[in-house]
């Protein structure tokens, strides 16, 4: 009993290691329904983690919204953010970026963490392909 | 002999210097512990790399690898369709 103990206990930060600061930052938060999707699958060899918000009510979305500099209400938008300030829009570079999709009308927010070029690109083939598909 | 009973003894007998001794009158019983250990070992090494092996085809088979969430109610594939969906917003 004892073993298992210490085993969970190990078991315990390795767990938590694996959640992202974003994560982390707004999982604690109320009204908030946050998720992350590791590995994501783009492609057979590209995989991207993702951290999704949902608002619970408006207020909340209006506040969340705010923060993240996120203005009109229909539609989607969407940004290339700062790894550590999501709200900083950056231009693609090959250092490690997030890639920001608001939407609004679903009181939500997805952070695809891209890493390198190769995501980019994978990603991008995602949308185009998934898009072409819907059509 | 039980195997505490067996345990008492040897750590009384190392302590006051004869567990050569006590090797040498229990060898069969050593060496049946020693091949229970190692069998128990060899298991868990077994089943260790049996579900790694399983889990990896798993999640490379899955559209995501892992789902942490801060409440209950959405399953994870319904996460994972939802970063799929909002890509396409």
């Amino acid at each position: 009993m004892k073993r298992l103990i210490i085993f969970l206990m190990l078991l315990l930060p390795i767990v938590a290691m694996a959640q992202s600061g974003l994560y982390k930052t707004y999982a604690s938060r109320q009204n908030l329904t946050v998720a992350q999707v590791s590995g994501f699958k783009l492609s057979e060899s590209q995989r991207v983690d993702v951290v999704i918000i949902v608002a619970d009510d408006d207020a909340t979305w209006k506040q969340l919204a705010k923060e993240l500099n996120i203005k009109g209400e229909a539609g989607s938008v969407s940004w290339l953010g700062d790894v550590d300030k999501p709200v900083q829009r950056v231009k693609w570079s090959s250092a490690p970026v997030l890639r920001v999709v608001a939407s609004p009308a679903r009181r939500t927010i997805a952070f695809y963490r891209i890493n390198t070029e190769a995501q980019y690109d994978a990603l991008l083939d995602y949308q185009l392909n998934n898009m072409n598909q819907a059509k | 002999m039980t195997e505490n009973e067996f345990d008492m003894l040897w750590q009384r007998a190392e302590a006051e210097g004869y567990g050569k001794r006590l090797a040498a009158e229990y060898p069969l019983w050593r060496q049946k512990r020693r091949r229970a250990v190692s069998m128990v070992t060899a298991l868990l090494i077994v089943v260790t790399v049996a579900m790694s092996l399983f889990t990896t085809q798993l999640r490379q088979s899955r559209d995501y690898e892992k789902v942490y969430c801060n409440r209950v109610g959405t399953t994870d594939a319904q996460w994972a369709s939802l970063a799929a969906e909002m890509l396409l917003e």
